[in-house]
């Protein structure tokens, strides 16, 4: 099972993650805290026991080994809470008197240096002690000394200081955890507000999301506004397409209909061309509208393999022009992707090798390649060409340059509303061969 | 000339049958796609005019099968819809010349008698070296796989140069032969763009250089 599978809200999933580490963090820190605190202190004490243990070695070796004539008495025990013993081959001193069961098998073990001892049920003394022992001679009598202390009453303390690290860790963790909530809300607070322009959107109150918040929400803001406004340049277009289409195909089809319904003409030649000629009408409308309406500008999400239609395209001009060559050069790989739509280069790309079919001669070469950013197309054929002062006229709707070829001028006028559609430009030069090369620049991804 | 009609509009299909026995071809009408996959299968037409949009199914499916059971005459489809990617998809399926509606009936006629005098002695040509086939007629490249390339015109000449003798060495300026460019001087940096645009079709190492000599269709090769 996941961690956290699909986490249904940012602030939940900040929150998941966020307090139990918190915690977990705090936690372990008392816990580092609290075995810091007892190595301390265990150090500190033995370091003094130490210390004490030395001083009496000292005064032992002063009084020349007599333990009698040392005036500790409780010295040690008044000033320092410890105890003492101290064992000579003729006799032993423990202070104070009770600790004697506990320090009796110290002074005859053989342990040097720290001795613990815990566990023991003597009334009077501690359960667990700290004690530090040296054996040392003395003009050839060997002494030993110990001085312990009461642990207990160490962790006894040392537990009240843990207790109130755990309690100052608690009032900190909620006043993390209170931080931590304050954090994600003000910092999710912009998504509150797309939330709201989103529903207001929605309800029709605005009609564009303002632009303003956090930098990482601002291209995604942008995106959505590009995409309503190709939405309701869409819209806007298909509409004007319709209202077009409608009227200028309504009146053919009166015409028409008015003299299939009118039985008592004859339908002579002359009538029947004036019907074709209406129907003709109707279907140019027809046809540009489609394609006008079916190519569909720049769109976020849409890339086309620019090699592999073209190869598509030319292999298929290939096959309708049998005697003509249609090559292709391009530096470009088999799978680059271009940002144009695929319908749209395809429109493009058919448009102008068919264009360049109709009038080469034998040979048409389509180009590819990119150059600083840019996308660049060039068609060029070794056809008669097209005069300089006639090239300004190409592509613009509705004119032929020649009639022979029919549907050049609707080809032509697409490329040029596509190309405008993506920023682009068109432009017209002489090939090599003296035909007409046509070139396309498209803006690039950013 | 016996001409099968494939078109389920019965206005459209009444009235162009009797202009094309008119223009001298015997014409059969199939309303369906399964009368059209049966007729074409059965009997033996001269050329066939399909349209795309049957009330039982694709036309570019009847027309896939015809090819895959090797019927070989030439097809005109007519189409409705005029975008380049259908008439891309019509002539990889086996299609020679496709014509948008509404068309006028001299140049339906007129681009009949083309791809009928197109096919005019043509029988399926392919040309095989390994796991590699040639289409010549459609141009195309098939590999092991199954997979159809497109070619364009010199990529295709310079294929069936190199697949015509596999393994023999073509020096470059033989393979220049093969390029048709209106190019005054094309260079030899020209094969070699072509070579490598070939050998992504192919696979690196169906392509050989011989260093000094020029290139070698290795056709078993993986």
């Amino acid at each position: 099972m996941p961690i956290a599978a699909r986490p249904r809200s940012v602030r939940g999933m900040l929150l998941i993650l966020l307090l139990p580490a918190g915690i977990g963090l705090m936690a372990l820190a008392w816990i580092i805290h609290g075995a810091l605190l007892d190595r301390m202190s265990t150090d500190f004490v033995e370091s003094r026991l130490q210390d004490e243990v030395a001083f009496l070695e000292h005064q032992v070796r002063q009084s020349g080994g007599r333990i009698d004539t040392l005036q500790t008495g409780d010295y040690f025990q008044e000033v320092f809470h410890h105890a003492f013993a101290i064992a000579s081959p003729s006799r032993q001193a423990i202070s104070p008197e009770t600790w004697a069961p506990l320090l009796a098998p110290l002074l005859s073990s053989k342990q040097e240096g720290a001795v613990r001892a815990r566990g023991a049920e003597v009334p009077d003394a501690p359960s667990e002690m700290l004690g530090y022992r040296r054996a040392f001679s003395v003009d050839g009598n060997p002494f030993v000394v110990i001085v312990a202390e009461d642990m207990q009453a160490l962790q006894r303390s040392q537990a009240e200081l843990h207790t109130w690290t755990a309690v100052v860790s608690v009032l900190l963790v909620s006043l993390m955890i209170g931080s931590i909530w304050v954090g994600i809300t003000l910092a999710l607070r912009p998504v509150v507000g797309l939330r709201a322009s989103l529903k207001k959107l929605q309800s029709g109150d605005i009609s564009r999301i303002n632009a303003d918040g956090p930098e990482e929400f601002r291209p995604l803001v942008r995106q959505l506004n590009q995409l309503l406004d190709s939405l309701d340049d869409r819209l806007e277009r298909s509409r004007d397409a319709l209202a077009n289409l409608s009227h200028s195909v309504k009146t053919p089809i009166a015409a028409v209909r008015q003299i299939l319904e009118d039985t008592s003409r004859p339908l002579d030649e002359n009538l029947r061309r004036e019907m074709a000629s209406r129907l003709d009408d109707i279907d140019a409308q027809l046809e540009s509208e489609m394609r006008r309406s079916r190519f569909a500008g720049p769109q976020v999400g849409q890339s086309a393999c620019p090699v592999k239609q073209a190869r598509d395209l030319l292999w298929m001009l290939g096959r309708l022009y049998p005697d003509k060559s249609f090559e292709l050069s391009t530096d470009l790989p088999e799978h680059h992707r271009w940002p144009v739509e695929e319908h749209d280069l395809n429109e493009i790309l058919g448009n102008l090798l068919d264009n360049a079919g109709k009038w080469s001669s034998r040979w048409v070469e389509l180009t590819l390649g990119e150059d600083q950013g840019q996308l660049k197309i060039i068609i060029s054929d070794d056809g008669a060409g097209v005069s300089e002062a006639a090239r300004s006229q190409l592509g613009k709707r509705g004119l032929r340059l020649d009639e022979q070829t029919p549907g050049h001028g609707l080809g032509l006028a697409i490329v040029h509303a596509i190309v405008d559609r993506y920023q682009g430009q068109v432009h017209y030069t002489s090939s090599k061969a003296g035909g007409l090369a046509a070139g396309v620049v498209l803006p690039g991804a950013d | 000339m016996r001409l099968l009609l494939v078109e389920d509009d019965p206005l459209l299909a009444n009235g162009l049958s009797a202009q094309l026995e008119k223009a001298g071809f015997s014409v059969d009408t199939a309303r369906t796609a399964r009368d059209a996959r049966q007729l074409g299968q059965q009997e033996s037409y001269r050329a066939g005019i399909l349209d795309l949009g049957l009330p039982d199914g694709n036309g570019l499916d009847v027309l896939r099968q015809w090819r895959t059971h090797k019927v070989s005459f030439p097809v005109l489809i007519l189409t409705a819809r005029g975008d380049w990617q259908d008439k891309v998809n019509g002539l990889k399926a086996g299609a020679d010349d496709y014509l948008a509606k509404p068309f006028q009936t001299e140049e339906l006629i007129a681009r009949l008698h083309a791809i009928v005098r197109r096919s005019q002695g043509r029988i399926m040509d392919t040309l095989t070296a390994g796991r590699f086939e040639l289409d010549e007629n459609r141009q195309t490249l098939k590999a092991g796989d199954d997979t159809e390339h497109s070619l364009t015109g010199t990529e295709f000449r310079l294929l069936r140069c190199l697949m015509s003798r596999p393994g023999q060495v073509f020096s470059k300026e033989q393979l220049l032969d093969q390029l048709y460019s209106l190019d005054d001087t094309p260079s030899e940096n020209v094969i070699e763009a072509y070579v490598r645009r070939l050998r992504k079709l192919v696979g690196p190492d169906t392509i050989k250089t011989r260093r000094g000599q020029g290139y070698l269709f290795d056709a078993d090769s993986r």
